[in-house]
């Protein structure tokens, strides 16, 4: 019995492929997004994770310095306490292939000898690493082995060259060795280079240090372990290895969440494709019903019957979805990896790993929401009455009368969104505010009903007088279709609000980071080894130079730029050294509040720096930019009648931490020191980003770990900050060398005399420096495309998926129409009998659809504006700590209406156009 | 009135040939009755939809009310089927969305004449059918002989030239049904309307002017 009753919902299904196979579509693609981009974000994740634990081996403990190196003497002493049972020092950078072999690849400085109790490499003999070449890699510089894996990716044999970039310098390494790790695992996908460590120490330009160090502890871990810790010198900390993988996965949570979220939109459109399907069977099946209730149909065997027909396009659906979303994975993989490695860390997977666990899950999604989509109007079969006669009408009329406490329920959604939308637990993003973007989705899906009605109802009249009787009757078909029209309008209604939504949020977001490049970052040309990938933190500008730009007659100024990245909390903060008075010159840094001037003093243009009246003021948000920017300078800044009257040294270009050689700069450095001494703690500013992610505020003291030991900072001011990279920390370079007492420079920027020459002096340092070294001279302009760039790369994604639902909602559209139409041809045939015209009929078919698809439109902005707002003060705020300025861009709007129409004028043009063309008596033809 | 010469209709369904109606020659004249009846399936709603306009033959002439209906451009059978014909159909065929009032209402609607007036005239013919009170109600929520008197006020709302009719009694109860062909005689005897009507119903014998029997595709 049962078996044939689903035989009969199947029959169904088939009677009318189209339809069905609409709404399978329209799940499998939700289902395929969503897998493919949790499968990705797993898949990166997980070969992120497998090369950190690849490297860290079978070490306990680590000892590490933040952000900065250790003194190799530490090692010895460290081996020799009766706590260490086996250690290991390394040091470690990536580097990147260049020639022929592209992409990055980690290098690992080991001691061979002290190295096997924690990774245990094989270093396979029998190819190749006999006595001769073990020796090459311990005496000859640039020798290296390379893994079994990367050797087979690059068809690499014994004693082939290797070109690398070191930081910004060209090296050539060469092939000594194949390595094998018994574990499998490896970071970065196997491109994993071992190098003796006196040999890498040399190349890193790190002679004398270390990375950090691996250690085996003897007997009770933790105990043994807070007995070592105590004999640490201040600034070197004992972590747990492994912990990094834990930092990335904190810092990527918010990228990672939010891609899910857009994901999971097409799977929520889905679910009113299934449902619109499953309604229309119900209603077609009205008679069916009632005569299957008669013969004795209970009421929950009606039920079952339709969620079996919901259930039957959920499951293949969802499996379609899941070979689609497979094969989507891997697309989506390149642009995450590219993503994750341009904006956090370098990441290589390659492959898609799938997943039995996140099949499984992503299937039930599908199925679940097919059920559920089902399910109301499967309990509207359920509820038909024995032998009534059940007209559709009725229905039509329950809805109507019910469409006015629909919109209550809509309101009181908005009001629930509301409320969610000010609640806020913790820090990162949080899921009240995804209920509320939900909750405002929902909303404006249950203000549809009544959106259709009034709409038809009052725009009858007008379209009456207007159109003549298609204008009225048109009007009345909207609103006297609700049971299958609504659910398509609130559907594509909700995708078009997303994509508003997210359109307006990148649109502003691109915009505010615009004027954020233009009025917070000043300088010329931005010179060094990675100005944009600003995960390379141990790239550093040759030594060599900054001599150089010191003479050059064109510069005027130059700007010290100095970066580490530690681990804070579960995070990444990235701290950051730079020339202050250089900035309070030239502008820099966009302060949420305080005056910036008096901001920049605080932090390091005070008792070294320009005096105020001679310093540009840099712009305040809101305030006009300055025109010029930059006021002009004296050569040096030292001729100035104001600088010469101090009695603290002379200030030279550039020369500012005085790391080379100068011994006025000693002075200087202890006079900060005397300043420290004096009680005032010293000044920092922070980025918005990490201000708002640990809620600290202007005035606050931060406590950052340096190698000097915890620094108690206080908080200057906070900026606004877009970078990508985590929050970070902002203190006069010169106080940054007191933490971190070396003299580096990540990269400089250079501000010249005459902006005309920006080119040629670009085009001077590449001849001077580009044969050794690979640095990048950008300019202003260039910057700001490059960002730009990257900005664009990043919401690629984003709006791939958006694209998804819109495609997934416009299904449903399509279909809506389709049905509709089809099955009022008796309707149409009448009235073409009665006397109206084809013209007639059409334009009243295109009333129709065109207020529907009016409709759909006018809701999505509604809906998509306020979510556009969520997105951009809320959720935003919470993920990432961003301060987005609002910008509209109308542009969005009249694409979507154009789009909107054309296509919902066509999904009813065709089936209308179908129905004029036939004879009418054939469709007459009484039953 | 109307004038047929050698009609045929044929239905071609892939290389399957139906010859649904075979060479039929008629004459009626304005203002009469006629009744037609015969077997199910013998081409009787085919000859009456090739009358009404609202289906080509496939040979022959078709004169209705002066027109010649195959050489009528698209445009003009349109208006043919507006101005000229009333057509009651056997499961009434009203609009679902409209009150009744608007059902009638919406031939003279389609010709383009104001709302208002057009009300009006639906409420008198309204009234002659006995509805007035029903003026309001949406078709599902009145009985089957009720549809089919408003149904029949549509037909009739534009003052055509022919009243077709085709089986109006089958969906409904034989008291219903007799009042219903009461209507359609008092139509055709007040104003000298031109009917025809297909019905299998012996009763109908009653009140038309002339029978004519069906078989096959032709009139016997
Ligand atoms: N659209 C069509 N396609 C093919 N054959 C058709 C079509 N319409 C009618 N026929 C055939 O033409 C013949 C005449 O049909 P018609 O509907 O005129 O019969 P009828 O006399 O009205 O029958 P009934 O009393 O059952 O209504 C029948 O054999 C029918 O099967
Ligand atoms: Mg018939």
């Amino acid at each position: 019995m049962k078996l044939f009753l689903f035989r009969l919902s199947l029959s169904h299904l088939t009677e009318y492929p189209g339809r069905t196979l609409l709404g399978i579509l329209g799940i499998a693609l939700g289902t395929a997004v969503y897998l493919s981009i949790s499968l990705a974000a797993a898949s990166s994740l997980k070969s992120f994770q497998a090369g950190v634990t690849a490297v860290a081996g079978k070490a306990q403990w680590r000892l590490k310095s933040p952000g900065s190196p250790l003194n190799e003497s530490l090692f010895a002493r460290v081996r020799r306490l009766p706590e260490v049972k086996a250690g290991a020092p390394v040091v470690e950078s990536v580097l990147e292939f260049t020639g022929p072999r592209k992409g990055p690849v980690l290098l690992l400085g080991i001691d061979p000898f002290s190295e096997r109790p924690f990774r245990n490499y094989d270093f396979q003999t029998g190819t190749g690493l006999d006595r001769e070449a073990w020796l090459q890699f311990l005496t000859q510089p640039g020798a290296v082995l390379v893994s079994d894996r990367l050797a087979a990716q690059k068809g690499l044999k014994v004693g082939d060259p290797l070109p690398v970039l070191v930081g910004p310098a060209r090296h050539t390494l060469k092939v000594a060795g194949v390595f094998h790790s018994p574990s499998g695992l490896y970071p970065l996908e196997g491109s994993l280079l071992l190098m003796d460590l006196a040999g890498a120490q040399e190349l890193l330009d790190r002679v004398g240090q270390l990375d950090y160090i691996d250690l085996i502890l003897k007997g009770d871990g933790d105990q043994a372990a807070s007995r070592l810790a105590r004999e640490l010198p201040p600034g070197v900390d004992l972590v747990r290895p492994g912990t990094q993988g834990r930092q990335l996965e904190g810092m990527v949570a918010s990228y990672r969440l939010n891609l899910t979220v857009l994901s999971a939109i097409a799977l929520f459109v889905g679910m009113f494709l299934i449902y619109q399907s499953v309604t229309l069977s119900v209603v077609r099946r009205r008679r069916e019903i009632g005569l299957l209730r008669t013969l004795g149909l209970g009421r929950g065997q009606v039920l079952l019957l339709f969620l079996a027909e919901g259930l039957a396009s959920g499951a293949v659906g969802g499996l379609l979805g899941l070979g689609l979303g497979v094969v989507l994975a891997q697309s989506a993989l390149a642009l995450m990896t590219h993503n994750l490695s341009s904006l956090y860390a370098p990441v290589q997977a390659t492959e898609v790993v799938v997943q039995t666990r996140l099949l499984l899950q992503a299937w039930g999604l599908a199925v679940a929401a097919t059920l559920i989509a089902a399910w109301i109007p499967a309990r509207e079969a359920a509820r038909t009455r024995v032998r009534a006669v059940w007209y559709r009408e009725e229905l039509e009329e329950r809805l109507q009368n019910r469409s006015g406490t629909f919109g209550v329920l809509g309101l009181l959604a908005l009001a629930l969104a509301g409320f969610f939308a000010v609640l806020r637990f913790g820090s990162g993003p949080s899921l009240p505010s995804f209920a509320a973007a939900f909750l405002i989705l929902l909303a404006f899906a249950l203000f549809t009903p009544f959106a259709a009605r009034n709409l038809g109802e009052r725009l009858q009249p007008l379209l009456r007088r207007l159109l003549g009787p298609p204008g009225d009757l048109g009007c009345r078909y909207l609103s006297g279709s609700l049971s299958r029209s609504a659910v398509s309008i609130a559907a594509l209604a909700c995708a078009l609000g997303m994509l508003i939504a997210v359109a307006v949020m990148i649109g502003s977001f691109r915009q505010t980071v615009n004027s954020w490049v233009t009025r917070s970052i000043s300088g010329d040309i931005f010179f060094g080894p990675a100005i944009f990938s600003t995960a390379a933190y141990d790239h550093y500008l040759p030594r060599e130079i900054l001599p150089g730009l010191q003479k050059d007659p064109d510069i005027q100024d130059i700007y010290l730029y100095r970066c580490v990245r530690l681990p804070f909390k579960d995070r990444f903060l990235l701290v950051i050294g730079g020339s202050f008075d250089v900035l309070a010159k030239y502008g820099g840094l966009w302060f949420r509040q305080g005056d910036t001037q008096r901001i920049m003093q605080e932090v390091g243009g005070e008792s070294h720096g320009v005096p105020a009246d001679t310093a540009a003021r840099p712009t305040a948000p809101g305030s006009p930019k300055p025109n010029p920017p930059y006021p002009p300078l004296e050569k040096g800044g030292n001729s100035s009648p104001l600088s010469r009257e101090r009695k603290s040294p002379p200030l030279l270009k550039g020369d500012l931490g005085g790391f080379f050689g100068s011994s006025k700069t000693v002075e200087s450095n202890t006079d900060y020191r005397k300043q420290e001494t004096e009680n005032r703690k010293p000044a920092v500013v922070i980025s918005e980003p990490l201000a708002e992610t640990f809620g600290y505020k202007e005035g606050d003291i931060l406590a950052l770990p340096t190698p000097a030991g915890v620094q108690k900072l206080k908080i200057a001011g906070v900026f606004y900050d877009y970078r990508t990279d985590g929050p970070s920390v902002w203190m006069d370079i010169r106080q940054f060398r007191t933490f971190w007492p070396d003299t580096r420079l990540n990269a400089v920027r250079l501000y010249l005399k005459d902006k005309t020459k920006i080119a040629a002096v670009q085009a001077r340092l590449q001849e001077a420096y580009g044969s050794r070294y690979r640095l990048l001279t950008v300019s202003h302009q260039e910057l700001r495309q490059g960002i730009l760039k990257i900005f664009d790369e990043t919401f690629a994604l984003t709006y791939t998926l958006e694209g998804v639902a819109v495609v997934v909602a416009v299904f449903g559209i399509i279909t809506t129409f389709l049905v509709l139409i089809m099955e009022r041809e008796r309707e149409l045939a009448l009235l073409q009998a009665l006397g109206a015209s084809r013209g007639q009929i059409l334009s009243m078919v295109l009333v129709e659809s065109g207020l529907a698809s009016f409709l759909s439109f006018v809701l999505g902005a509604l809906c998509g504006s306020l979510l556009s707002l969520l997105l951009i003060y809320v959720i935003n705020k919470q993920a990432f700590g961003w301060t987005i300025q609002l910008h509209w861009t109308p542009g969005i709007y009249w694409q979507t209406l154009v789009l909107v129409l054309a296509l919902g004028l066509l999904s009813g043009a065709y089936p209308a156009w179908r129905a004029v063309q036939p004879h009418l008596a054939a469709i007459l033809k009484e039953e | 009135m109307i004038d047929l010469t050698e009609v045929t209709k044929i239905y071609r369904r892939g290389p399957e040939e139906i010859q649904a109606l075979k060479g039929i020659s008629l004459g009626i004249a304005a203002g009469e009755f006629a009744a037609i009846s015969g077997k199910s399936g013998c081409g009787k709603s085919t000859l009456l939809h090739i009358i009404g306009g609202l289906e080509p033959c496939t040979s022959g002439r078709v004169v209705v009310d002066g027109r010649n209906l195959a050489r009528l451009p698209d445009l003009e059978l349109t208006r043919f089927r507006r101005d000229r014909v009333g057509v009651v159909f056997q499961s009434f065929n009203l609009l679902p969305l409209l009150t009744l009032e608007e059902n009638v209402a919406l031939p003279r609607v389609l010709q383009g004449i104001s709302y208002s007036q057009a009300r009006e005239e639906a409420g008198h013919w309204l009234q002659e059918v006995e509805l007035a009170h029903r003026r309001g109600h949406k078709p599902h929520q009145v009985s089957g002989g009720e549809m089919q008197r408003a149904a029949i006020a549509r037909a009739l709302i534009n003052r055509p030239a022919v009243l077709l009719a085709d089986e109006p009694t089958g969906n409904l109860d034989s008291a219903t049904a007799g009042q219903i062909l009461e209507l359609f005689a008092r139509v055709h005897r007040d104003w000298r309307q031109t009917v025809v009507l297909v019905s299998h119903a012996a009763e109908v014998a009653g009140y038309a002017d002339r029978l004519l029997s069906m078989q096959d595709g032709v009139i016997l």
